[in-house]
């Protein structure tokens, strides 16, 4: 087998081994070990200049506070996610593909190689430095050019060794590590014996007649946090190897923060006794050695850092030809290593890198801020320490990390707007501050919060939270909505808002609003309104200015919309046909601190624009809380958009009529029956006489379309099941009965016979009734079962049996809460109705749900049972079985 | 074993180690202390304007 073929076959198996999960019986590293390893990689040449750099902007005392407690300080913060690192046992790289996605994840991966890689530029500008003094010192003058030769031959050596695979590396790096430690103890020997002791501690920069010393002070602040960020993506294989948790993080933030910082003092030290002693700052130890101590050490030491300068590029090369090679897995890793020299001998022929080391160091760290912050907030925040493991590695059937092409728009577009927050701060090639303020904070910092907080608050909008967490399944938020929590008021400054955004909701469908016998009436009143669509919410506000008002809401739209804005708009959060103790005293505390109490009665959508039957319990709420009963009906709400097909219907007309059926001194006076009799006639309805009487046209094409949800009995065949829909017209599928809805909402047969839909959707009520009476109804069948425990996410509960007979509901499943194989039982006389779905959310489509006081279990059928399920025939036998119809 | 296999095996044995607690996690205390040590950063830099 040829070395060419062996190294390949290494660089694969790195590779892959690289990328796999570490199982916890392979980890190697106990907190010394890991320690030792980041240490050694936190240690190069590059911490002399760091070092040089930082003494020229501060005093040695802040220059002490600065390496150690602002690098502490900055790595405590961001090598925290690390611990997910250990836990799992896989590299950020494929964490990251989370947040950004599998495609975005590279992109992010070249980025951080175009701004981390200068850095091993430096060490090649410090190797030529290194050549050229130390000639210069034997008085050996090199010719214009020689400067470039020597760094560009650094690159080459580093590159050759790089390709030469992991062994040769391996070698490097045992061998690295331990020079660099001897130069940096002969370098602090030197330091500190050829000056006194006190011209270093009481070292002060000579500061340009302009500088401002606390800019100086932030300046080198930001470069020390700049500096340890900027190295995370050296560092991020080393913690899957940890055996715990704690050992990787403080292994990083020590690794990094004291053994790193330490050679950034050692570099300072240096280049002050080099001031003290020549006038002339320096960051090449080769030069120090020579002129503080004897040409000889000068001369050993050459030699030490030439090797660890081209030793650190070899190993850099490699690491990020690694990197590489796993993002881009058909990319050769030689083309990959080369083009990786080919950038630093790109840097050096430039020449002017370590002039613009602070730049370039704020640059990286425009990136790595945001970066760091989204891991931050990502890991503890968004995904609450949780991310599926499958999606990361992108498995067959595992897609929730695929985001849009691959690509977490999210994600991304707060590390694009990360960085440019940075650059709106400051300008870190021409060193000018934009926003003294928050400059203060360090443009790394201020970025870093900035980041944090946008994708924080991003992720709580649920639309946004929705695309981020695909993964929600991994680790649900399973904490039961706080149902007893006290509603809030509705908030006074979205009021207006509110008001504004329901008149141009409404405003294509020409509401008017009519408003009788409420002279006089004034909060606090209790409103029972009509329910036919999501427009009912845009309708109510409107009818009810000026006054504010709270609603009950179904704890779907909580999830949906998202718990804050829910609650400012004045929604009580509850489950559906449910006895909810807890409801019932939020609705008197809202009624005694003198609101709006408004309750859609039938509690569900009316399923082709008819009232349901409602229960007395209305009426024995109204006569508890001793105030006014107003009714709203609303009118064409359904027709604009009906339950069984949610796209809207440009032609319908709304129409609402706010009717005070009962007043303060009423109240007192009817009895129970009286209250809900006058309640029952104001909220009678029926969509299509409204349509018809008012001749309103709904001319689009496909106005029938989804008819057959609600309408699901062949009035032909009779057949159960058999309707289906297709643009206008509604077909049995069986017997070929077809009829054609007409543009004001009644059917025609071919033989000329008009029919009223309501009285289609009545007449299949008898059958199921029928069946009941006779003991003959039973729905036995396998279901799809997602719980929604909260305001926050829906848990997968697996597939699951659902049966329904004379007795009641049976949920048998996975119940994810007891971890439990059990069944569920809801009993028949428990529910007087049931919420349907009939395409839930417009792409899940038809469903049930059955609640307990914890979870709401949304049923939908498999597809084994869908050409069975239908909501419609469920609801009719629950009311019937309930007792709500007789 | 077939590249996907590995990893899904992988996946169910580092998911069932994290049940377990096989890796030790960090506990409340850790984080209280690694919150103490960043609050004393914090001080020692805000210090070093006044130096």
């Amino acid at each position: 087998m040829s070395r060419k073929h062996d190294i390949n076959k290494e660089i694969e198996n790195e590779v892959y081994c690289g990328t796999l999960p570490v199982l916890p019986k392979e980890r190697k590293y106990g907190f010394i070990d890991a320690l030792l390893v980041l240490s050694g990689y936190c240690i190069a040449t590059w911490s002399y200049t760091q070092g040089s750099y930082l003494a020229t902007l501060v005093g040695f005392k802040q220059l002490l506070i600065g390496a150690f407690l602002a690098a502490i300080f900055m790595l405590m913060i961001y090598q925290l996610p690390v611990i997910m690192s250990a836990r799992y046992g896989i590299d950020i790289w494929i964490w990251l593909r989370s947040v950004f996605g599998p495609a975005g994840n590279k992109v992010v991966t070249i980025i951080i190689i175009l701004v981390n890689f200068p850095w091993y530029a430096v060490c090649c500008e410090l190797f030529a430095d290194s050549m050229e003094n130390l000639l210069g010192l034997f008085g050996i003058q090199l010719f214009n050019g020689a400067h470039l030769i020597l760094s560009l031959s650094c690159v080459i050596i580093g590159t050759i060794i790089a390709l030469r695979g992991v062994s040769t590396i391996t070698w490097t790096t045992r061998i690295l590590v331990p020079l660099l430690l001897l130069v940096g103890v002969a370098v602090v020997i030197v330091g500190f014996t050829s000056v006194p002791m006190d011209v270093i501690w009481n070292y002060q920069p000579e500061l340009a007649g302009d500088a401002d010393k606390t800019v100086n002070y932030v300046l080198s602040i930001e470069a020390n946090f700049a500096f340890v960020i900027t190295l995370v993506g050296g560092m991020a294989e080393v913690p899957r190897l940890c055996k715990s948790e704690k050992s990787s993080y403080y292994a990083g933030v020590l690794g990094q923060g004291a053994a790193g910082s330490f050679f950034v003092v050692v570099g300072a030290v240096m280049a002050i006794a080099m001031q003290y002693v020549t006038g002339k700052m320096v960051d090449d130890p080769t030069l120090m050695m020579a002129t503080l101590s004897a040409p000889i050490l000068g001369l050993s030491s050459l030699l030490l850092v030439a090797f660890a300068n081209i030793g650190t590029q070899a190993v850099g090369s490699y690491i990020y030809g690694v990197m590489l090679k796993s993002t881009f897995k058909k990319s050769s890793y030689k083309v990959l290593v080369l083009v990786l020299g080919l950038y630093v001998a790109v840097l050096c022929v430039w020449g002017k890198i370590t002039e613009y080391f602070g730049s370039f160091l704020t640059i990286g760290a425009c990136v790595y801020a945001p970066l760091a912050a989204l891991l931050f907030v990502d890991f503890f925040l968004v995904r609450k320490q949780k991310i599926d493991l499958k999606s990361a590695y992108e498995l067959e059937g595992h897609n929730a990390y695929r985001y849009s092409k691959g690509f977490n728009i999210v994600g991304i577009i707060c590390l694009a707007l990360g960085f440019g927050f940075t650059l709106l701060i400051f300008d870190p090639i021409n060193v000018v501050i934009h926003n003294k303020i928050l400059f203060m904070l360090t443009p790394t910092f201020a970025s870093f919060l900035f980041t944090g907080v946008l994708y924080y608050l991003l992720c709580k909008i649920p639309g946004v939270r929705r695309y981020v967490r695909r993964d929600t399944y991994a680790g649900p938020d399973k904490k039961p909505f706080d149902r007893a929590k006290v509603p809030p008021r509705q908030n006074i400054i979205l009021l207006p808002l509110m008001w504004l955004a329901c008149r141009i909701l409404t405003a294509p469908y020409k509401l008017k609003i009519d408003k009788k016998n409420m002279d006089g009436i004034k909060p606090p009143f209790l409103v029972f309104g009509s329910h036919n669509s999501f427009m009912d919410f845009y309708v109510t506000p409107l009818a009810l200015k000026p006054y504010r008002a709270n609603y009950i809401s179904e704890l779907e739209g909580f999830e949906n919309f998202g718990e804050w804005i829910y609650r400012q708009v004045g929604c009580l959060g509850t489950r559906k046909f449910i006895n909810d103790q807890s409801l019932i005293k939020n609705i008197t505390r809202v009624i005694r601190r003198g609101d709006i109490m408004v309750i859609y009665p039938e509690a569900r959508y009316a399923n082709v624009g008819t009232n349901s039957h409602l229960t007395k319990a209305n009426a024995k709420l109204a006569k508890m809380l001793k105030v006014p009963v107003v009714t709203l009906n609303m009118q064409g709400n359904y027709l604009q958009q009906p339950i069984w097909n949610l796209k809207e219907r440009k032609g319908a007309r709304l129409h609402a009529e706010l009717k005070c059926v009962v007043t303060a001194d009423e109240i007192g006076k009817l009895s129970v029956d009286e209250i809900f009799s006058r309640i029952s006639k104001e909220l009678t309805y029926d969509e299509y006489k409204y349509q018809l009487e008012n001749k309103i046209v709904i001319d689009d094409e496909w106005r029938a379309e989804g008819l057959h949800y609600p309408l699901y009995r062949c009035r032909k065949c009779g057949k159960d099941f058999a309707m289906t829909t297709s643009g206008s017209k509604i077909t049995c599928k069986y017997c070929g009965d077809s009829y054609e809805m007409d543009e004001l909402g009644q059917l025609h047969s071919s033989s000329g016979e008009i029919i009223h839909i309501p009285d289609w959707y009545e007449w299949q009520r008898g059958f199921v009734h029928e069946e009941c009476r006779e003991g003959r109804y039973k729905l036995d069948i396998p279901v799809r079962i997602w719980a929604l425990p909260n305001a926050v996410n829906f848990v997968d509960c697996g597939e699951g049996r659902f049966i329904h007979d004379c007795n009641g509901f049976s949920l048998e499943f996975d119940n994810y809460r007891t971890e439990k194989h059990e069944t569920l039982k809801f009993p028949a006389k428990s529910m007087t109705s049931l919420h349907t779905e009939y395409d839930y959310r417009g792409k899940y489509g038809p469903c049930v749900t059955l609640s307990t006081y914890d979870d709401t279990f949304f049923i939908y059928p498999t597809d084994e049972s869908r050409d069975v399920f239908n909501p419609t025939k469920i609801q009719f036998a629950t009311e019937f079985l309930g007792g709500l119809y007789t | 074993m077939e590249p996907n296999q590995e990893i899904e095996s992988r996946i169910e044995e580092v998911l069932k180690a994290e049940k377990e607690n096989k890796i030790p996690r960090m506990t409340k205390r850790d984080y209280i202390i690694a919150a103490v040590i960043t609050v004393i950063a914090l001080i020692g830099i805000i210090g070093g304007f006044f130096l």
